[in-house]
């Protein structure tokens, strides 16, 4: 099981970002603090200002007059809910929602009434004082064999690692040979089927790499879009993570393009398209009929003269026929993301956009500046690809990033958190699949997928681990640093609602593995193994969208797993000039001027 | 109730501050959109509602917290709080540092049972991180709490059988065996339905010999067939009703037991006895405006009854939840009862 902590962190500002400020307001301030929020209540969870206070007790009242016995449970069954820790938002909507008409209100209060709550110079003044301790999202859970030796060759093991991820920061690489050898030796006690001892092969592995870098010749093959493909399609099979992020990306896009009868949908990164079947299926379901959808999808250039791209976009756009959805697709080929230009999808106007980046906006960050420095003052790619995000007024944008800070300047610190990351998730590989009641065929093709997850997932672990500079694009960073810089890109936030998250749990039921969790945070959702969360999904728009968005609607995505009607659907594909002639399937190709070319490095690694 | 429901929310009003007021009602009208009348629950709009903390390695007011996996066949995990450890070198890593004891004197070791009448939160619920902590500090101990499995999805006995198999873990535990005699000071705690587990957990280890130095029970929930007293006087008054005590029990009770089942009356007809067993002192905690508190004190009775050594702590002006904010004066004296309970059973 996996065992992991983060090396105490007092000291980087940067850590202690927590998703919501506040200031504390304790009681003895209580009279001149009115308007902050109330400290008592965010221990519990809760962000009210003091101010609300009252009106929320009136609010909480008057939902009770309307809720009475069975009418309560079945009228709250159709109601959605957004951000639980909003109480006066939460109270506001669900009076909205449950009681429209504020005659029918059996007891309103008289305003008498509303003032007799109990003196609060009773309250004595608060000896705590409560510090944010929604900062430091992204500790993850510790288990412990129960055998004493196991249990002791386990913490060895990681004290090792951890000791020689130092040594190798300051540079002394003769200590950190010698902390190798001992650590493979430590690895010959611990059963590194499962847990800490398997991931940490990974990264004796990475850190050897790191210490003793092969030539640049023998890295060439591994590192091939298709081979990639492989790999991610099998992380897809063997977990949940991706599913829901596809899922719950797909939910907030559905949500944001009512009303809207031409969308348009850029894809960071399409891979094999298996977000797409579902969004056009609910789309093909929505009430009023399906809009005009266009998808530009983002990827790899193809080596071998193929058009992979184009190749998911026949797929998809045979799906689309099937449903009578009208559908037309675009790829884009560039190796990376930075080089994309906005004018390279011909967003046309009126159209309703939806940006969609799964796994990919940590690719452009850099460095981070050292925490005296703040943070970097020069312009990252990713500054600019946000603004251009912003400037194309995408009524979402959905982003799904690993919930982990690998991209702290201290490579020794960035070293711990991926162990301890990279254990969590190798275990709910592991506990995803011994939990499953499958028959023993396919328990073995479970255990290939599995193995072959694990792959992609070393790809990962080793790029944070030897690499540095342009070439360290694992550059993971946790949902609060995210919000931070997106607000200040001009975005803001929308808050995925009960649906989203009850679907997101339902999804979970379909895996064996009772270990997942799914999360609401602030409107965001996260999906972790036994309480770290490893993944999270936010929903956000342009601050200035300036049409009013039709209200929210309670339709929902249908639940498929489209996966295997895709790796199969190269049987389907339709004659390709079938397509063309029908659905107008455009391709932006790849005549030269379109081509991005990357000097880049690509899989190479250097050494620090 | 309709009739009356000013009445009531006027005299409630009058005897908790207003924060404590909103917190607790919003569980309430919470709770009451989760249970359906047909016994089922609605359970991922439960997860969703619920205000949850990570654990946080990182010492926060001078205590840590971890979660940990204690039994992989139930997934049964527990989060523990202690208190930091002293700083540690640069060379060693936090995780080996949290298995040491925190101190080598003798330290308590509190083994947490939340609430939610067996069938809402969980360890790393906001309002209950928060407890806990407080408990570390108030106490210097380790505590441990406890993800049991909760109703309806799992019924008798599976919340007692997560308590045990806690208890047991710990007792294989080197780490929390303190002083120089290396003993394990174990006090078992809830609050409502988790003082009603600590009870059974307590009488699973005088059964099996394993010594607790005390129960520390806070509001906890029992009941039983009749209506008493205290029920009919306070039903609907202060966040709680009968009907809702009612459904709680239905649900974590086996199928077509009713509350008199030893797990909700352990001192009612089908209770067992507890006069041979080496069961041990007890502190039990009433709140006087709690609707059940007749059972609690036929508890403590049942205790004294037995020979057991009971400690009976009752606060006529306290509500359920009141030991949930720091904002009134029995939540100070509670928390003092507490330390001193703790402290003087070492």
């Amino acid at each position: 099981m996996s065992s992991s902590f983060r090396s105490d962190m007092g000291t980087d500002p940067y850590d202690s970002v927590g998703d919501d400020r506040w200031i504390i307001a304790s009681a003895s301030d209580r009279g001149s603090s009115r308007g902050e929020i109330d400290s008592l209540l965010h221990g519990a969870g809760y962000r009210v200002r003091s101010t609300d206070l009252r009106h929320v007790a009136i609010g909480l009242e008057q939902l009770e007059s309307t809720m009475v016995g069975d009418q309560c449970v079945a009228s709250s069954a159709e109601a959605i809910h957004y951000n639980p820790s909003d109480l006066t938002a939460w109270v506001d909507s669900m009076l909205s929602e449950l009681a429209p008409d504020p005659h029918l209100l059996r007891h309103p209060l008289s305003t008498a009434a509303a003032n007799t709550w109990a003196d609060p110079t009773q309250q004595r003044p608060s000896l705590h004082r409560l510090e944010n301790h929604h900062q430091h999202r992204n500790v993850p859970a510790v288990s412990l064999q129960s055998m004493d030796e196991e249990e002791d060759a386990a913490i060895r093991l990681v004290h090792l690692l951890v000791s020689c991820a130092d040594s190798v920061q300051r540079g002394d690489s003769e200590m950190a040979g010698s902390l190798l050898d001992q650590t493979r030796l430590a690895l010959a006690r611990v059963n590194t089927g499962f847990g800490i001892g398997k991931v940490a092969g990974y990264f004796v592995d990475a850190l050897c790499r790191r210490l003793y870098p092969p030539p640049p010749s023998a890295t060439g093959g591994g590192g091939s879009a298709a081979n990639l493909e492989i790999l991610y399609h099998h992380f897809y099979e063997a977990c949940p993570y991706i599913k829901f992020a596809h899922f719950t990306a797909n939910q907030a896009i559905l949500e944001a393009f009512q009303g809207h009868d031409r969308v348009h949908v850029v894809d960071f990164n399409l891979m094999h398209g298996l977000q797409w079947p579902a969004l056009i299926q609910a789309l093909a379901l929505r009430p009023g009929g399906p809009p005009l959808l266009r998808l530009t999808g983002i990827g790899a250039p193809s080596p071998d003269g193929r058009d992979a791209l184009r190749e998911v976009g026949l797929r998809l756009a045979e799906l689309a026929r099937s449903v009578q959805v009208r559908f037309a697709f675009r790829g884009v080929a560039a190796t990376r993301l930075e080089h994309v230009r906005p004018w390279m999808f011909q967003v046309a106007p009126g159209e309703a956009v939806a940006v969609n980046t799964v796994l990919q906006l940590h690719r452009l960050l850099g460095d981070r500046a050292s925490p005296e420095g703040g943070d970097a003052a020069a312009a990252e790619p990713i500054d600019t690809v946000l603004e251009w995000i912003v400037g194309l007024k995408p009524k979402i944008v959905t982003v799904v990033e690993q919930e982990a800070d690998h991209n702290k300047p201290s490579f020794l610190d960035r070293f711990t958190e991926a162990l301890f990351y990279y254990s969590t998730m190798f275990d709910s590989l592991e506990g995803g699949r011994v939990g499953g009641s499958h028959r023993g065929g396919q328990q073995q093709q479970q255990t290939v997928v599995a193995a072959v997850a694990e792959a992609y997932l070393q790809r990962e672990m080793c790029n944070i681990v030897c690499c540095e500079g342009a070439a360290r694009v694992e550059r993971h960073e946790p949902l609060a640093r995210w919000r931070d810089r997106l607000g200040r890109a001009g975005l803001r936030a929308v808050h995925l609602g009960s649906n989203a998250f009850k679907q997101a749990s339902m999804l979970l039921t379909l895996f064996s593995g009772e270990g997942y969790c799914v999360e609401e945070v602030a409107g965001c959702l996260t999906l972790g193994w036994h309480s770290r969360p490893l993944i999270s999904a936010s929903a956000w728009r342009a601050d200035d969208a300036d049409d009013a968005s039709p209200p929210r609607d309670h339709q929902t995505l249908v639940l498929q797993d489209h996966s295997s009607s895709i790796t199969s659907g190269s049987n389907n594909v339709v004659d390709g000039d079938d397509h063309l002639h029908q659905h107008s399937v455009m391709r932006s190709h790849m005549g030269s001027s379109d081509r991005i070319n990357d000097t880049g490095s690509g899989s190479s690694c250097s050494r620090v | 109730m309709a009739g009356s429901n000013e009445v009531n929310a006027n005299e409630c009003r009058m005897v908790v501050p207003l924060n404590t007021w909103v917190l607790i009602s919003n569980f309430k009208l919470a709770y009451n959109m989760l249970r359906r009348p047909d016994g089922t629950f609605d359970r991922h709009l439960a997860e969703f509602l619920d205000r949850k903390v990570p654990a946080n390695a990182a010492p926060v007011n001078g205590v840590v917290s971890f979660d940990i996996l204690i039994d992989r066949t139930n997934n049964l995990l527990a989060r523990i709080y202690r208190p930091a450890p002293p700083n540690p070198s640069p060379a060693t890593t936090p995780l080996a540092d949290f298995h040491r004891p925190p101190s080598p004197d003798p330290f308590p070791v509190i083994i947490f049972f939340h609430g939610g009448s067996f069938a809402h939160s969980s360890p790393n619920t906001a309002i209950y991180d928060s407890l806990c902590r407080r408990f570390v500090s108030l106490c210097g101990a380790v505590v441990i709490s406890v993800d049991y499995r909760r109703s309806p999805e799992y019924r008798y006995p599976c919340a007692y059988d997560d308590g045990w198999a806690a208890l047991k873990w710990a007792s294989t535990e080197p780490w929390l065996h303190g002083g120089k005699d290396a003993k394990l000071r174990v006090f078992l705690c809830g609050d409502s339905s988790g003082g009603n587990i600590a009870h059974h957990v307590a009488v699973r280890a005088a059964e099996s010999g394993i010594e607790v130095s005390g129960n520390i029970l806070l509001n906890p929930m029992f009941g039983g067939n009749h209506r008493t007293e205290s029920e009919k006087r306070l039903d609907g008054k202060y966040f709680v009703t009968i009907q809702d005590r009612d459904w709680y029990w239905k649900a974590y009770l086996p199928e077509g037991a009713d509350r008199d089942h030893p797990a909700c009356n352990p001192f009612g007809p089908n209770g067992v006895p507890l006069e041979e067993l080496p069961f041990t002192k007890s502190l039990v905690i009433v709140a006087g405006l709690d609707l059940v508190q007749d059972w609690q004190l036929a508890y403590a009775d049942g205790l004294k009854t037995a020979g057991k050594d009971v400690k009976l702590v009752y606060r006529e002006q306290a509500t359920i939840g009141f030991y949930l904010l720091p904002n009134t004066d029995h939540f100070y004296e509670v928390m003092e009862e507490i330390k001193h309970f703790v402290t003087s059973n070492l």
